[in-house]
């Protein structure tokens, strides 16, 4: 079972080519249990970090008997402390996700898979949440190879509806997951209330944040014609338009302003932005896209 | 540019583009498409109304192109006009020539005629769809070809029956004619109520299709229409032309089987030429001359008629002499010669057999007359009045015709008139409309027509008569001697019979019975020459002149066979006319439009054929004229050009199709985007 819903997102032998990739934080972040990054706390790798003076009650193990033949002082040898690091994947679930060809629903949840899985095996802490109009559902804490398969039903049973909110499932996130960590929103953005504000609860918090927006070769190249009422699939809202080349080209040209907006407002405050198209394949954008923007290593 | 039908316009535009444009803004149809977000479309929406003023109408070009297909044509069915010519006139007279000088051929192979009646056409099709337009033929009668009317395709195909003729041309009665249809056109209009309509008889706009070779033009009186709005359209170019303007075959006066053969044949162009002349006789050719004539002289302003008919290099008599001919037939000079019009290069005339004439005098006794007559080659018979009155028919008639050639009647009174030829001295025929009046003594010879072939060789200056009565004729009299205040000698023709009436009777008795010379003519050798003219002239052993020959057109009378329902008559170009004639003692026949010899069958003896001749020095100068001078001078109008009013709205529907083929392609190109 675990295997059919993984292999809907994910296939054996891509999954062979994430083994060898890790996430990677930019910002180095305390994590609740010990796991296989360094942080900054003290603690019990072969990593030095630093020489504190002895303290009554120190473990012994830790002086450092040379400096004390020198110097005659007791000093503590610190070492950096490996802990768990928190992976936390938002996915826009709005009923404008489930659209264009190839699927960006499907899409981001093959993502979502991938980084997810790539956590996993690195025993980092990941948590799915996917969002509307709020938090819809959610996965939180799993680490480690064998909890593969409850992401991979989380992903698999998660449902498009609703209308998209990022400020509203962005301070629900904020508040229910205070740990730092890595943040990464998948969606493709397009929030009539603006994106800027979700975005600001999130970066309140200090995460290492990522914004994967996604669309479709439909939205970013529209095949429409003649005299349309166009319906937004999430409120119904409506547009009367003539399609003409000139509104065509207004439209891209809208479309490739919104998106170096939303560029620019991420870089701006530290957020790292990454834009695919669905039609870009899969594998590529996660073994390529995401190594050389510095997602994964 | 103008519009004939302008009024289409507004109703085609006012019902198709207001709907566009309201479907348009409407949209009332628009296909739902469920998409992403509307979040860039609104934005795009807005973005490009807010950019352009206009963009509703802008941003659909298809829209405009549409407009701009219903517009072309809108303004096509307003029939535009490209104008050249007046095509607002609402009332048209066309008169179209028909006369002989339109049959001539240009040079692109449509004979004027043709041409004319393009012309016509074109300005029919022209015409404002209100107006109405009536179309006059021509020739030496004027004939409604189409009264007043507004449908177009009708007007066509009436200026298509207009046929060729090869008559004269008179415009005189045209134009009386156009004026007398104007008066009718607006009174049938009050169709029996008393309402009035006031003709408006200056609008019309009188257009003549003509070459400009028109015979009476000095006897146009124009005095309903306005004389501004005449129109020439001169049709043609071709001036070459040589033509046979009269013909006369005698016999010889000591020979009768000897023929003589004249034809007066003038050179109508300005190049000389030199051509050959054919003499037929019942289609054997006898005799053929050659000829050379001079260019013709330039027409002096105005056209002098007189000067133009003299004798000179361009206009020369060829003389067939000494041509042994016995019997009776056609003759036929042909001139050889290609040139504009062939109507004239042909001139027939009958010959009929050289034979014994049988005159038959009616007289008291009179010894001046019988003298001059028994010095003739002929037979006399004398009859006092009372034996002629009293004669059996046998005697005198032959059927219902007289069995003399000829009578002569001296101071007789008498109504035993069968149908033949008369010859009265000193009293009239008792006819209808003929009579006498006071007796003229202080009068003297005052003109005569030394033309007219009776009086061939007579010398009138010394002519003396005492007295003579006063004649009262019909208007058809052909006066040839003419006194002050009444005619002398006249001739006239009445049914199939011929009169030849002297005023004047040769001897006349004073109130002691005696017997006295009227006039010292009788004496001299010229009344001798006069009744041999006389007698043979009405005997139809004349030559018969150009003056006499029967123009084209003109009706012809012939005496009818007895005891014949109708009479097939076999024109030139081989139609065949039943004319009935039971009853009748004389044949009408007035289809002569076309020269040649007619057959008549059956016929009286000796009128088995007579020829129609077109010997018309107006016809035949055929080189067109660009301006007519009408009436006394005091009305000319101007040469109109040839004007052709081009149609527009072919352009306008081209100019629609590839809006449309434009709107198509935009159209695709939105679907492709």
């Amino acid at each position: 079972m675990a295997v059919d819903i993984t292999t809907q997102l994910l296939d054996p032998a891509f999954m062979t080519k994430l083994d060898q990739l890790a996430l990677v934080s930019r910002k180095i972040f305390a994590g609740k249990l010990r796991g296989e990054r360094l942080t900054k706390r003290r603690g019990e790798s072969v990593e030095f970090a630093d020489y504190r003076n002895y303290v009554v009650g120190d473990d012994l193990r830790f002086l450092d008997w040379n400096v004390f033949a020198r110097l005659d002082q007791l000093f503590l040898k610190l070492f950096l402390q490996e802990e768990d690091l928190h992976v936390s994947l938002l996915i826009d679930c709005s009923k404008s996700m489930d659209w264009g060809e190839p699927n960006k629903w499907l899409y981001a949840r093959r993502i979502a898979a991938a980084i997810a899985y790539i956590g996993l095996i690195n025993f980092d802490r990941v948590s799915l949440y996917s969002y509307a109009n709020g938090l819809q559902s959610e996965l939180t804490g799993v680490r480690g190879r064998r909890l593969m398969f409850k992401a991979m039903e989380f992903l698999t049973g998660a449902e498009c509806d609703g209308q998209s909110n990022l400020p509203a499932a962005a301070k629900q996130f904020a508040i229910r997951h205070p740990q730092p960590g890595i943040v990464i929103v998948l969606s493709d953005f397009f929030e009539k209330s603006g994106y800027e504000e979700g975005l600001r609860f999130l970066l309140g918090r200090k995460y290492d944040l990522y914004a994967l927006q996604l669309l479709s070769p439909e939205e970013i190249e529209p095949k429409l014609a003649g005299d349309l009422r166009l319906t937004d699939v999430e409120d119904d809202d409506v547009a009367e338009v003539t399609v003409s080349r000139a509104l065509i080209n207004r439209y891209k040209h809208n479309l490739q302003a919104y998106c170096r907006q939303l560029k620019e407002y991420c870089t701006r405050r530290g957020v790292s932005y990454l834009f695919t198209s669905t039609d870009v394949p899969f594998d590529q954008i996660v073994l390529s896209y995401f190594r050389q923007r510095g997602l994964v290593k | 540019m103008s519009f004939l039908n302008p009024a289409a316009i507004a109703i085609a535009a006012g019902l198709t583009i207001p709907p566009l444009v309201a479907l348009y803004f409407l949209k009332l149809k628009r296909d739902v498409k469920p998409v992403p977000s509307t979040l860039l479309w609104k934005q795009s929406v807005e973005d490009l109304q807010v950019n352009s003023p206009f963009q509703r109408l802008r941003s659909s070009l298809l829209l405009l192109l549409q407009l701009l297909v219903l517009i072309a044509a809108a303004v096509a069915l307003g029939k535009p006009m490209f104008e050249t010519t007046d095509v607002h006139d609402s009332t048209l007279i066309l008169l179209i020539d028909q006369s002989a000088s339109m049959g001539v051929m240009e040079q692109d192979g449509m004979s004027r005629l043709e041409k004319a009646k393009e012309q016509a056409k074109i300005r029919i099709e022209n015409m404002h769809d209100n107006a109405r337009a009536m179309i006059i033929a021509f020739c030496d009668r004027a004939i409604v070809v189409s009264s007043f009317d507004s449908d177009k395709r009708a007007l066509v195909r009436k200026i298509d029956s207009i046929e060729q003729t090869e008559s004269r041309s008179a415009l005189s009665e045209a134009i009386k004619l156009a004026e007398a249809n104007m008066q009718n056109m607006f009174i049938s209009q009050a169709d029996g109520t008393d309402k009035e309509i006031r003709p408006n008889v200056e609008s019309a706009t009188v257009i003549v299709f003509s070459d400009g070779r028109i015979e009476d033009t000095d006897r146009v009186s124009i005095q309903r229409l306005d004389v501004d709005k005449l129109q020439l359209v001169s049709i043609g170019q071709r001036g070459d032309n040589v033509g046979i303007v009269a013909m006369a075959a005698r016999r010889n006066y000591e020979f009768p089987e000897v023929l003589e053969v004249t034809a007066t044949v003038e050179n109508f162009q300005d190049q000389p030429i030199t051509l050959d002349a054919v003499l037929h006789v019942d289609g054997r050719v006898l005799d053929v001359q050659t000829l050379d004539l001079a260019a013709s002289p330039p027409p002096s302003a105005p056209e002098d008629a007189t000067s133009r008919e003299r004798i000179g290099d361009h206009r020369r008599v060829v003389a067939f002499d000494q041509i042994e001919f016995g019997g009776s037939g056609i003759v036929e000079v042909v001139l050889r010669v290609d040139d504009a019009l062939s109507a004239d290069d042909k001139a027939w005339t009958i010959i009929q057999s050289p034979r014994h004439l049988r005159v038959l005098l009616v007289t008291e006794g009179n010894l001046f007359l019988e003298n001059a007559l028994s010095t003739l080659p002929i037979d006399v018979v004398r009859l006092t009045g009372s034996e002629y009155d009293e004669a059996d028919d046998s005697i005198i008639t032959d059927g219902n015709r007289s069995t003399y050639d000829v009578v002569v009647v001296d101071r007789h009174a008498t109504a035993r008139l069968p149908q033949g030829n008369y010859f009265f001295f000193g009293t009239v025929p008792q006819l209808d409309g003929i009579s006498t009046g006071k007796t003229i003594s202080d009068q003297v010879i005052f003109n005569w027509d030394d033309t007219h072939p009776i009086l061939r060789h007579v010398a009138l200056e010394t002519l003396q008569v005492y007295e003579w009565e006063e004649l009262i004729v019909p208007p058809n009299a052909v006066s040839i001697i003419d006194g002050e205040t009444s005619p002398v000698l006249t001739y006239l023709t009445r049914d199939a019979s011929q009169f030849l009436i002297s005023a004047f009777p040769l001897i006349a008795q004073d109130d002691d019975g005696n017997l006295l010379m009227n006039t010292h003519w009788v004496t001299s050798v010229d009344f001798v020459v006069f009744m041999q003219n006389a007698v043979q002239y009405l005997a139809g052993n004349l030559a018969t002149t150009g003056r006499d020959s029967v123009a084209p057109g003109e009706p012809v009378m012939l005496p009818a066979p007895a005891n014949v329902e109708s009479v097939s008559i076999h024109r030139p170009d081989g139609v065949v006319d039943a004319v009935s004639v039971a009853g009748f003692q004389t044949l009408h026949y007035a289809q002569t439009r076309q020269v040649g010899t007619y057959r008549l069958e059956p016929a009286v003896a000796g009128h088995e054929f007579f020829p129609i001749n077109l010997f018309n020095p107006v016809e035949s100068m055929v080189k067109p004229v660009s301006q007519l001078s009408l009436g006394a001078g005091s009305v000319e109008s101007t040469a109109a050009s040839v004007k052709v009013n081009e149609p527009a709205w072919s352009y306008l529907l081209l100019a629609a199709l590839a809006l449309l083929l434009l709107e198509w392609i935009v159209y695709n190109q939105r679907v492709f985007v």
